[in-house]
């Protein structure tokens, strides 16, 4: 077992909120609100792609941050969430809005389909399983007639709301912050509940918390549902932007930038998911000579951020705990010596970890 | 039944290279229990390291063709070798006992050496000298050829060389004791480093040798090439019992078999969706495989 | 410290986005030129991107266009639906007049969708799924011909001239691909005498292919069309090849490359290629290609003569507008009548489409694509 005592209970040093994270939350705010009123509509349009991701963002945390369930494909979620609407409101001339809580249902109920089978198994085994049925859905996606095959589902028509058609770069920045308020809250408030708590304790030491009492099972599904349903209402809002969606946007590249994002971020924490987001998507698009070797410097970054960060550029307050795991970790290798702590996970696969 | 004889060639041979790669995945995670997700991407690299060697020696004029091949191999499983190596001592060995971050960094290292390819090689594919004819041992209407051969029999004479150097030399020997309990290995004076260091290397040269192979068989190269056989020889080494070296082999031969068969009489479209189906049922229903151990390592 | 250096790049990040991009008025006339500038298809990308300087630098030397030069405007979509839609607002935001150019069908047509609603003329040189122009937007346009067109003229050669009786068709999933292989299917469909006995699709990106094309041998097809790209093309052809499959192997246009032939090697010879013509096979392309080649000194790429004549048109439309305004030109474009470009003349029918395009069909000998004349 592990031996270091992981203060749960007790919050990291209190005043630890610098000013300069207020600054930056001023100025992000500031940004955020002139957007609209002062950008063109191609800034308008990398706002709204942010927004986006922070949705993505957000919803992955829940899973990967909070519950620490490290999920590869859930770029699945965000694809059922945009061809329910895209097929509902292209074949059935559904409105957007009656779409939105059946993507809801399905993304529910595909989050406990996915989340199911990998309820018991290590975190390695969980990052590829999860990865597969990513695949999986895009290869189904890509397969199936309904969904319109590689070409995917086009013409789908504007959200309206009553006789405001919401099209132009502006009417959707709006409808998408609004998307984005309602999850950074439903977020927010979830870390800070006992359902956040129960996930946090989950995270750090699971046979503990089962031995408090915590059913891991009906957290760990509820993480992956409550995950699943955010990056639905995040692909349902995405159809209506694009207005035609194919299978590439839902790539396993897809799930990897969102992890990209809640990893720069700091996992864990909303306000390191925003920054992420926002990293993510403005960096190719402000250092064009960038494009070209993104993936490149997505990877080496996430080795860097690991060895050197791990907690995120805006961490949460428990990303010192993560903070402290590298470190003892690169102590030891350093050393070559046992720090007493024998690899924890063990080899049955499957066990859980 | 020609037909279906020629589906097994088929899945033997795509078996066998899911074979040799599939033991670099098992080796590695026998010893340190981390799925590397960059060991596809080190089968690529090493494709690409041969052409290199090809094509210096061409430049050399050297035109023998056993010759250049031998030396294309020998280099190419060399410097692979050692760039996995490399790979462990800098993404890897610092994050050992910190479970989610050594994932992420994994999948960072994956994407650094497939983009890494892109910029160095191409962002399009490559093509490989066409060195080997397509003629070979004839059975009435089936097609295989020699490279074929050689394929399938250095993936069972590489598994049985590694067989009998973990269960017969001491470093074998300090391997299983590392899979067994590294701080109890550690006390009894194993230099853990060095021994993980060198299983990097062995998985590695596997893979690479590989990719030479599938470089000399296809003749087409290119930098994405490890991601989607990275996965399904991940999938033939759990299926086959991971940790286990037989298991590998055996579950990258059954893997090929059973895909060949799908897309033969099923179709082809979803090929890919059979091997993800058969990852998660093993792992939901027998997760230690078929030739695996029940091992229980908790003390 | 770290924490200091992350507010500066957010800052940064921050001012940079906020700052508004160059879009001041010079008094040139901009054209907007969307193509895949990274990733793999950056080469054909950049061959587009060439085509158009080169279309409106000749221009230029002319003395412009209404007294005002020229200036091409290009932005990296990478064949990808999100990018794609950025790099178009962009366009309209910088204040081109029209936009040609595009590559991939599956970023051109959400683009399609920001076009139309700025107004804005969109004329494409390379997609060719039919669902761009069947959207019904008036402002788009196409200079290469339809998927739908070169089905059944596949369809046509696979029987008339080859006289087949089975057909087996394999794409890869993907638009264009699933497209051409649906269009030449349902051309067949209509035809007496002749069956598609197999139809299915191979994932792009994997290497082996013998499993699929083991059960087209079982099925002894006189005629095997493969309609994706060439990087899987020549894997086809050569395990084709190995495995002794029956019959003729045929390709669709995005074989139609050098690197296919090299790929597949000598067994490629006797392969057969539907595809509009390249510029060195058109009469009207011969003056075209030498200048190209003057000016870029590398040969012109399979879409660059398009691209040339997309701009050419919207000049067309330009001059006989006598106004370079959005709206006016979209109205001139439907009117072009007969535009002589390197790809021949062009008019366009009322969906936007090209009127009378040609496809023929080359066929692989020794290390060139040689047109059959038929």
């Amino acid at each position: 077992m592990k031996t270091r005592s992981v203060a749960l209970a007790r919050p990291a040093q209190t005043g630890s909120r610098p000013l300069y994270l207020a600054g930056l939350t001023a100025a992000a705010v500031v940004a955020a609100i002139a957007l609209p009123a002062f950008g063109d509509a191609y800034l308008i349009d990398v706002g709204t792609l942010v927004l986006v991701y922070v949705m993505l963002g957000l919803g992955l945390n829940i899973v990967v941050g909070f519950a620490g369930l490290l999920d590869l494909g859930y770029a699945a979620f965000f694809a059922i969430g945009a061809y329910t609407t895209a097929y509902f409101m292209v074949n059935t001339h559904m409105s957007f809005w009656l779409t939105l809580p059946i993507a809801a249902c399905f993304t529910g109920v595909s989050g406990v389909i996915i989340g199911a089978p990998t309820l018991r198994m290590r975190s390695d085994y969980l990052a590829i399983v999860t990865l597969g049925f990513g695949e999986i859905v895009r290869i189904a996606a890509t397969n199936f007639t309904f969904t319109g095959g590689p070409e995917g589902i086009y013409g789908i028509p504007h959200a309206a709301l009553g006789a405001l058609v919401i099209r132009t770069p502006r009417a959707l920045y709006f409808l998408g912050m609004a998307f984005a308020l309602v999850v950074l809250v439903g977020g927010y408030n979830l870390s800070t509940s006992r359902l956040g708590r129960a996930w946090l304790a989950i995270r750090e030491d699971e046979s503990a918390a089962q031995a408090t009492g915590i059913n891991t099972v009906y957290f760990k599904l509820l993480a992956y549902v409550l995950g699943a349903v955010f990056a639905g209402a995040a692909g349902s809002f995405f159809a209506v932007k694009l207005t035609a969606i194919n299978p590439s946007s839902f790539t396993f590249i897809q799930s990897v930038t969102i992890l990209m994002a809640i990893i720069l971020g700091g996992r864990g924490s909303l306000p390191g998911v925003i920054l992420g987001a926002a990293v993510i998507v403005v960096l190719p698009e402000v250092l064009r000579a960038f494009d070209q070797v993104r993936m490149l410097a997505f990877g080496i970054g996430l080795i860097a951020m690991m060895l050197l960060r791990p907690q995120g550029l805006w961490p949460s307050r428990y990303g010192r705990i993560e903070a402290r795991e590298v470190a003892e970790s690169e102590a030891e290798a350093a050393a070559g010596v046992a720090a007493g702590a024998a690899v924890v996970d063990s080899a049955a696969p499957g066990a859980s970890s | 039944m020609e037909i279906a004889l020629q589906q097994l060639v088929n899945g033997l041979t795509v078996g066998a290279f899911y074979a040799l790669i599939a033991l670099g995945y098992t080796m590695v995670y026998g010893i340190i229990r981390l799925i590397n997700f960059a060991h596809g991407d080190i089968y690529a690299v090493g494709a690409f390291f041969g052409l290199s060697t090809y094509g210096l020696l061409a430049l050399l004029h050297v035109d023998n063709t056993i010759l250049t091949t031998l030396l294309a191999l020998i280099v190419s499983m060399g410097c692979t070798g050692l760039l996995g190596m490399l790979l462990f001592r800098v993404a890897y060995r610092p994050l050992l006992h910190a479970r989610l971050s050594i994932l992420i960094s994994a999948i960072g290292a994956s994407l650094t050496l497939e983009y890494g390819l892109l910029l160095i090689y191409s962002p399009s594919f490559l093509v490989y000298p066409h060195l080997f004819g397509r003629n070979g041992p004839s059975f009435g209407g089936i097609s295989i050829s020699w490279l074929q051969v050689l394929i399938f029999v250095s993936s069972i004479v590489l598994m049985a060389g590694l067989y009998t150097m973990v269960h017969r030399t001491k470093t074998g020997m300090a391997m299983r004791a590392l899979a067994i309990n590294q701080d109890a290995a550690r006390l009894m004076g194993i230099n853990v480093n060095r021994v993980i260091g060198l299983t990097f290397f062995m998985g590695s040269a596997l893979a690479s040798f590989a990719g030479v192979l599938t470089g000399l068989y296809y003749s087409q190269i290119s930098f994405l090439m490890g991601f989607l056989i990275g996965l399904k020889a991940f999938t033939a080494a759990v299926l086959g019992g991971i940790g286990n070296i037989p298991g590998a082999v055996l579950g990258g031969f059954l893997l090929g078999i059973m895909e060949s068969l799908a897309a033969g009489y099923y179709s082809s479209r979803w090929k890919d969706v059979v091997a993800f189906g058969i990852l998660i049922v093993i792992l939901v229903v027998r997760p230690r495989g078929l030739l695996g151990e029940r091992v229980v390592e908790r003390m | 410290m770290r924490n200091r250096l992350a507010i500066g790049l957010l800052l940064v990040f921050l001012v940079s986005v906020m700052v508004p991009g160059a879009g001041a008025q010079t008094g040139t006339i901009k054209i907007g030129v969307p193509v895949p500038l990274s990733g793999g298809n950056a080469k054909m990308g950049t061959d587009i991107v060439q085509a158009a300087t080169m279309a409106a630098d000749e221009q230029n030397a002319k003395g412009g266009v209404l007294g005002r030069k020229l200036e091409i405007v290009s932005f990296d979509d990478a064949c990808d639906a999100q990018q794609a839609v950025t790099a178009a607002h962009k366009l309209v935001d910088a204040g081109v007049v029209a936009v040609a150019g595009g590559y991939c069908s599956s970023a051109a047509i959400p683009a399609s969708a920001v076009y139309h609603d700025s107004g804005v003329a969109f004329v494409a040189d390379a997609s060719s799924n039919p669902k761009l122009t069947d959207q019904g937007f008036e402002n788009v346009f196409r200079v290469i011909g339809r998927d739908d067109q070169q089905g059944p003229y596949a369809a046509s050669f696979m029987t008339k001239n080859l006289h087949a009786k089975k057909v087996a068709i394999i794409h890869d999933n993907t638009l264009y691909a699933k497209g051409l292989a649906t269009a030449t299917q349902d051309a067949l469909k209509k035809m007496m005498g002749v069956q598609v006995v197999f139809f299915d699709a191979i994932t792009p990106g994997e290497k082996d292919f013998s499993a699929a094309l083991t059960k087209v041998k079982s099925l002894n097809p006189d005629v095997t069309y493969f309609t994706g790209y060439y990087p899987e093309g020549g894997l086809v052809c050569k395990q084709f090849k190995d495995l002794g499959v029956s019959g003729k192997l045929m390709a669709g246009d995005a074989n139609n490359d050098p690197t296919y032939i090299k790929e597949c090697g000598a067994a490629s010879t006797g392969v057969y290629v539907t595809s509009t013509p390249l510029p060195q096979d058109q009469a009207t392309a011969k003056s075209f290609i030498t200048r190209y080649t003057a000016r870029w000194k590398q040969d012109p790429g399979p879409y660059s003569a398009l691209e040339y004549d997309s701009v050419g048109v919207v000049i067309n439309a330009m001059q006989r507008a006598k106004s370079a305004d959005r709206a006016a030109i979209i109205k001139s474009l439907h009117q072009t009548d007969a535009f002589s470009g390197a790809t021949g003349k062009i008019t366009f029918d009322q969906k936007g489409d090209r009127k009378q395009v040609l496809y023929i069909t080359y066929m692989i000998k020794g290390d060139k694509f040689v047109p059959t004349g038929m």
